[in-house]
C-alpha cells in the first residue's frame, strides 16, 4: 500500500507542474496557432528571479521566508509579463498563424534568452530557501510539506483557469478563436486583441509554474528547456489547443513517468511517451480532447 | 526603411563575424593553456571553479617569471572552452581549442565523453592533455600525450570503501545510482567490482537520464530496495543533492556515499540536512588544517570570488599548470611530445606539496598524477577530512630523491 | 517562382543574359569553394568548410521536402541513421569507405520510406510533430543500445589515411553534387508536381496523381542526400553520439533555410554557410555564443522575412536600377 500511495503522490507532484506549464503552451497554440519554442524561457526567468531576489530581501528587509517568496513571486510575474509583452509586439504578432516562422523565431529567442540568463545568473544551480519545513505522509507515502502546498496552489490555479476559460467573456473569446478564427471574427471578437491576451495568459501560466517550481528544484538557465519537450508531448496527447486535454495529458504523462520510472528505466518511459505521441498523431490527431484540424 | 535595416543587419553581422574570427590569432611569446569543462547545467560548478583556479595558476606563473625554455621566456594565457559535458559539444570545443586557437597544453578536462572526443584530436595534433575523466582506457601507451591530474575511481574507491566497511561493519547491501552517460558507465563498473570484492551485495544499479528534473520516481525505486548503503556514484552534485533530499522524505535511512562527490557545497545547498554524513571520495577540505597554506589561500580567495570553496577538480588545474611548467623547463622545449617524455621523470611542486607521475602498473604508462587520496564526510554541512593516504609509489619516489 | 520555359530566341537580351548568368555565377562560386578546399593549408578552415558543406546538405534536404509543403523534422533521424550505419561499417566491420557511405545513405533511405509510408497521410503541423517525435524516439533508442555505444556513442571513425588530405575536397564535391541533384529534381517536371501539391493537393489528386506517393518520393530523395551527408559527418567529426542527432539538428537546418531564404536552393546554402561560420566564430565565447547566435536568428527573422537571398535580390534590383 505504501508503494502505491508513494507512486500516486509522485504522480501528483510531477503532474501539478507539468499541467500548469502545458496549459500555457496549449493556450498559445490554440489561440495563435503558433508553437512557442521559447515558452520555457518564461518559466526559467520566473524561477531565476525568485532565486536571486529572495536572498536579497532576506538580507535587506529581514522578512520571514514565506513573505520573501511572495514578494519575489509577484515581482517575478511582473518582470516576465513585461518580457512577454515585449516579445509579442516585436515578434510574435507578425508571425500569427505562421507555424514555421514563429517556430524559428522562438528558437532564436530560446537561444538568446538562455544565453542572457547564463550571462546574468551564471550556470551554477541556484536553490531557494525552504519555505515550509517538514513533511507529510498519506497512507504510507510521503512528500515535503511545501511541495504539498505548492501542489495545491498549482491545482487551484488550474481550476481557476479552467473556470475562467469556460465562463468568462475573454475565456469564451479565446475558445472561439481557437475553434474557428474566422467565425469568431464574424461574431465581432477582436482577433488581434484576443491573441495578445491569449499570449499573455499563456506565458503568465509558464511564469506561475516556474515561480511555483522555484522552491522545489535546483534552478539553472536550462531548466525551462527540460520541461518543454515534456510539455509538447502532453499537449499533443491531450489535444493541441485543448485545456481539459492539457490537464488530462499532464497527469497521464506524470503517471507514466512515475510508474514506468519506478518499474523500468526512465528513458524507456520517454520512448514510450514519444511512441504514444506518434500513434496519437496518426490515429487521432486531435488528441484526447482536442479539436480536429484536418 | 526596410532596405536600410537590411543593410544594417548584414553589415552588423559581417562586422561581428570578422571581428570574432580575427581575435583568435596565435601569439608567439605566449603559451596557450586550455581547459575543456561544462560551464552550465548540473555540472557547472566543476567548470567554473576549474577555470578560476586555472586563471590563478596562470597569474602566479606570469608574476613569477613565466616559463623559460630554449633560451626564451614565455607568458601563459588560459581559455576555458564549454564542452557541454557531452561528446558533440566537446568535439567542437576541441576543434576551436586545438585548431583555431592553437592551444597545445590542456590543463584540465572534465567529463569522460567530451574528454574522449577531445583526445582523438589532441593525440593526432600532438597536444598534451591533463584531464580527470574516469575511464581507464583514456590513458595508456595508445595515448602518450594524455595524463590524469587527479585521482580516479581506481585510486579512490578502494580506500573509500575500506573505510566505510570499517565504520559500518553491519552494512551488507548496496544500491547504486548513476547518470546514463560515459562517466556514469565507467564509474559503475569499477564501483560494482570494488563493492563485490569487499563482500557487499548489489541490490540495484539504477540509471537516470541527464536533464532529469523530477527525482521522486528514482528515489522511490532506490528507497524500496531498503539497501544499507546508497551510493550516488557518478551523479553531479546538484542531482545527488536532489536524490538524497527525496530519499529522506521517503523515509530511507542508511549509509550515504557519493563516491564521485567533489564537495559539500552544491550537495548541501540542494540536499540540506539530508546530506549529513555523506561520504565523499573525491572531495577535500582545502580550508582545513590538513590543507597546505597555498591551498588554504586559494580556497579563501575562491570562496570570495565564486561563493563556493575550491574542490579537487578545480585544484587539479593548479597542479597541472605547475606540472606542465616543470615539464617544459625540464625538457627545455615547448614541444608537447618532449614535455610528455619529461613529466614521468620529474618531481614538481603541486598544491599538495611535492608530487610526481606514476601508475605504470595500472595503466601501462606512468600517466597518473600521484596526489594524496582524501576520504571526506559531510558534518554540519561542511566537508570534513577523515583519512588521507599518500600513494605508495609517491612515497617511494620522494624517498629516492632524499 | 514558377520555372517558365520560354523560347530564348524571343527574349530581349537582358533577360537572356540573366538566364545564363545565374548558373554561371554559381558554377564559378562552386569552383572557388573547391579550390579553397584543395588549397587551404589551415586544418581548422578545412574543418569549418566541411561542416558548412554538411549543414548545407541538411538545409537543402529539409527545403526539398518543404517543396511539397511538409516540415520534415525527421531529417535529424535520417541524418543520424546515415551516420551510425556508416560509423559501424567503418569501425566494426572495416567496410571500404565508399561502401560505408553508401550503406549509410541506403539504410537511411529505407527507413525514411517506411516512415513516410506510415506517416505521410498526415499533413502540416501534425506531420511536423510526428517527425519531431520520431527524431527524438530514434535518438533515445540509440542511447539504449550498448552495441552502438549507448550514450557515449562511437569514437575513432576515420576515413582511410590516404584520403585524409582529400577529405575537404571530397566533401565539397559530394555535398555539392547532392545539392545539385536535388536542385535539378526541383527544376524538373517532378518539381512542378511538388509545388502543385504544396499549393493545393486536392486538385492534384483530381488530375490522377497519387499525392501520397509523390510526397513519399520527395521524402525518399531528400533522405538519401541527408543520409549520405550523415555518413560523411561520422567520418569528419570522428566521434558521434546520440546527442548529435536530436531535434535541434533539423530545427537549425530550418533556421538555415528561413534565414538564407527559402525561395531558392542557394538561399539554404547561404544560410547554412553563414550560421555555421557564426557559430564557429563564437566557439569559446561562453554565454555570448548563445546570445549572438540566437540574436542572429531573431534579427534575421524580424528584419529579413524573405531571408538573405530575398534581401540580396532586393538590393541587387535596387543597384541595377541605377
Amino acid at each position: 500500500m505504501g508503494l502505491f500511495a508513494q507512486l500516486c503522490i509522485n504522480t501528483l507532484q510531477i503532474g501539478a507542474v507539468y499541467v500548469l506549464f502545458s496549459l500555457g503552451l496549449t493556450l498559445v497554440f490554440g489561440v495563435m496557432k503558433i508553437i512557442n519554442f521559447a515558452h520555457g524561457q518564461f518559466f526559467t526567468l520566473a524561477a531565476l528571479l525568485i532565486a536571486a531576489a529572495m536572498p536579497a530581501f532576506t538580507v535587506q528587509f529581514g522578512l520571514p521566508v514565506w513573505l520573501d517568496y511572495l514578494v519575489s513571486f509577484v515581482l517575478a510575474m511582473i518582470a516576465v509579463g513585461l518580457l512577454a509583452a515585449v516579445l509579442y509586439f516585436i515578434g510574435f504578432e507578425r508571425y500569427l498563424r505562421d507555424l514555421i516562422g514563429s517556430f524559428i523565431l522562438s528558437l532564436g529567442l530560446l537561444l538568446l534568452l538562455e544565453g542572457v540568463y547564463l550571462w546574468l545568473f551564471t550556470g551554477s544551480p541556484r536553490v531557494v530557501a525552504k519555505i515550509l519545513p517538514g513533511q507529510v505522509s498519506f497512507a504510507g507515502g510521503a512528500m515535503e510539506t511545501q511541495r504539498l502546498v505548492i501542489c495545491g496552489l498549482s491545482l487551484a490555479f488550474t481550476v481557476a483557469l479552467y473556470q475562467f476559460v469556460q465562463h468568462s467573456r475573454l475565456g469564451k473569446a479565446l475558445r472561439a478563436v481557437a475553434e474557428d478564427r474566422e467565425a469568431a471574427m464574424l461574431q465581432g471578437i477582436r482577433y488581434r486583441r484576443t491573441s495578445f491576451y491569449g499570449f499573455m495568459i499563456g506565458s503568465g501560466l509558464a511564469a506561475v509554474s516556474g515561480g511555483l517550481m522555484a522552491p522545489l528544484t535546483p534552478i539553472t538557465p536550462a531548466l525551462g528547456s527540460d520541461y518543454l519537450t515534456k510539455a509538447f508531448i502532453i499537449i499533443i496527447i491531450g489535444g493541441l489547443g485543448s485545456i481539459p486535454g492539457a490537464i488530462l495529458g499532464g497527469f497521464l504523462i506524470a503517471a507514466i513517468e512515475s510508474v514506468a520510472g519506478y518499474f523500468f528505466d526512465l528513458s524507456y518511459a520517454t520512448i514510450a511517451m514519444f511512441a504514444l505521441v506518434i500513434v496519437f498523431l496518426l490515429v487521432r490527431p486531435e488528441g484526447m480532447l482536442g479539436y480536429a484540424q484536418r | 526603411m526596410r532596405t536600410l535595416l537590411t543593410w544594417a543587419a548584414v553589415a552588423a553581422l559581417a562586422l561581428g563575424v570578422s571581428t570574432a574570427a580575427s581575435t583568435a590569432r596565435a601569439d608567439d611569446d605566449v603559451i596557450r593553456f586550455g581547459i575543456t569543462a561544462p560551464m552550465s547545467g548540473a555540472a557547472a560548478s566543476w567548470g567554473i571553479g576549474a577555470d578560476w583556479v586555472g586563471q590563478q595558476a596562470v597569474k602566479w606563473i606570469n608574476e613569477h617569471g613565466g616559463i623559460t625554455a630554449g633560451g626564451k621566456t614565455y607568458k601563459v594565457a588560459l581559455t576555458t572552452y564549454e564542452n557541454g559535458y557531452n561528446s558533440a559539444d566537446g568535439g567542437k570545443a576541441a576543434q576551436a581549442m586545438l585548431n583555431r586557437d592553437h592551444v597545445r597544453f590542456i590543463i584540465q578536462g572534465i567529463g569522460t565523453a567530451p574528454v574522449k572526443a577531445l583526445q582523438s584530436l589532441s593525440e593526432r595534433v600532438g597536444a598534451l592533455m591533463m584531464q580527470d575523466a574516469w575511464g581507464k582506457s583514456v590513458k595508456g601507451p595508445q595515448a602518450p600525450l594524455t595524463f590524469t591530474c587527479a585521482n580516479t575511481p581506481f585510486e579512490l574507491f578502494g580506500p573509500l570503501f575500506d573505510l566505510v566497511k570499517r565504520q559500518h561493519p553491519d552494512a551488507k547491501t548496496v544500491a547504486l545510482l548513476n547518470p546514463n552517460d560515459a562517466t556514469g558507465q565507467e564509474v559503475e563498473v569499477e564501483a560494482v567490482k570494488q563493492y563485490k570484492a569487499r563482500g557487499y551485495t548489489i541490490v540495484l544499479s539504477a540509471w537516470y537520464e541527464r536533464g532529469t528534473t523530477e527525482f521522486q520516481p528514482i528515489a522511490t525505486k532506490l528507497a524500496q530496495t531498503h539497501a544499507d548503503v546508497m551510493d550516488l556514484s557518478g551523479a553531479p552534485p546538484a542531482d545527488a543533492g536532489s536524490v538524497y533530499k527525496e530519499l529522506a522524505v521517503q523515509g530511507w535511512k542508511g549509509v550515504k556515499i557519493s563516491s564521485s562527490g567533489t564537495g559539500s557545497d552544491a550537495l548541501v545547498k540542494v540536499g540540506g540536512a539530508s546530506v549529513e554524513d555523506v561520504y565523499m571520495g573525491n572531495a577535500a577540505d582545502f580550508g582545513g588544517p590538513t590543507a597546505t597554506p597555498l591551498q588554504r589561500q586559494l580556497n579563501a580567495d575562491g570562496l570570495k570570488a565564486l561563493g563556493e570553496p575550491v574542490n579537487i577538480l578545480d585544484m587539479a588545474a593548479w597542479d597541472s599548470a605547475m606540472a606542465i611548467k616543470a615539464g617544459i623547463e625540464k625538457a627545455n622545449s615547448i614541444d608537447p611530445k618532449a614535455v610528455a617524455k619529461a613529466l614521468p621523470t620529474l618531481i614538481f611542486e603541486s598544491s599538495y606539496g611535492p608530487a610526481a607521475f606514476g601508475g605504470e602498473a595500472t595503466y601501462g604508462n606512468p600517466q597518473q598524477m600521484l596526489v594524496p587520496i582524501i576520504v571526506t564526510q559531510i558534518k554540519n554541512g561542511q566537508t570534513v577530512e577523515i583519512e588521507r593516504i599518500i600513494p605508495d609509489e609517491l612515497k617511494q619516489r620522494l624517498a629516492k630523491t632524499q | 517562382m514558377p520555372s517558365a520555359r520560354v523560347d530564348t530566341a524571343e527574349l530581349p537580351r537582358t533577360a537572356m543574359h540573366r538566364a545564363r548568368t545565374g548558373p554561371l555565377l554559381t558554377a564559378l562560386g562552386a569552383a572557388g569553394v573547391l579550390a579553397f578546399a584543395l588549397l587551404t593549408p589551415d586544418e581548422y578552415n578545412q574543418h569549418v568548410l566541411m561542416w558548412v558543406a554538411l549543414n548545407a546538405v541538411l538545409a537543402v534536404g529539409l527545403r526539398f521536402v518543404l517543396l511539397v509543403g511538409e516540415t520534415n523534422i525527421a531529417t535529424g533521424a535520417f541524418y543520424g541513421i546515415g551516420a551510425y550505419i556508416a560509423a559501424l561499417c567503418t569501425v566494426n566491420f572495416a567496410v571500404p569507405f565508399p561502401l560505408a557511405l553508401l550503406a549509410g545513405a541506403v539504410v537511411a533511405t529505407a527507413v525514411s520510406a517506411g516512415f513516410g509510408l506510415v506517416t505521410l497521410r498526415t499533413k502540416g503541423p501534425y506531420f511536423m510533430l510526428i517527425s519531431f517525435a520520431f527524431t527524438e524516439v530514434t535518438r533515445l533508442i540509440y542511447t539504449r543500445i550498448n552495441y552502438i555505444g549507448g550514450n557515449s556513442g562511437i569514437m575513432g571513425v576515420f576515413p582511410p589515411q590516404s584520403l585524409d588530405p582529400w577529405m575537404p575536397a571530397l566533401t565539397v564535391l559530394l555535398c555539392g553534387g547532392l545539392i545539385l541533384a536535388l536542385y535539378l529534381c526541383e527544376r524538373s517536371d517532378l518539381g512542378r508536381v511538388f509545388r502543385a501539391i504544396e499549393n493545393n493537393d486536392a486538385i492534384v489528386e483530381t488530375v490522377g496523381i497519387n499525392v501520397v506517393s509523390i510526397k513519399l518520393l520527395c521524402l525518399v530523395l531528400a533522405s538519401f542526400a541527408v543520409g549520405l551527408a550523415g555518413a560523411l559527418h561520422a567520418h569528419i567529426y570522428n566521434v558521434i553520439s546520440p546527442g548529435d542527432f536530436s531535434y535541434l539538428v533539423p530545427v537549425f537546418a530550418l533556421a538555415y533555410v528561413k534565414i538564407g531564404g527559402d525561395s531558392h536552393v542557394l538561399g539554404a546554402v547561404l544560410g547554412a554557410a553563414l550560421l555555421t561560420l557564426v557559430a564557429q566564430a563564437l566557439e569559446g565565447a561562453g554565454a555570448l555564443e548563445q546570445i549572438l547566435f540566437g540574436g542572429a536568428i531573431v534579427a534575421a527573422m524580424l528584419l529579413l522575412p524573405d531571408g538573405l537571398w530575398g534581401a540580396g535580390r532586393r538590393v541587387l534590383r535596387l543597384l541595377l536600377r541605377r
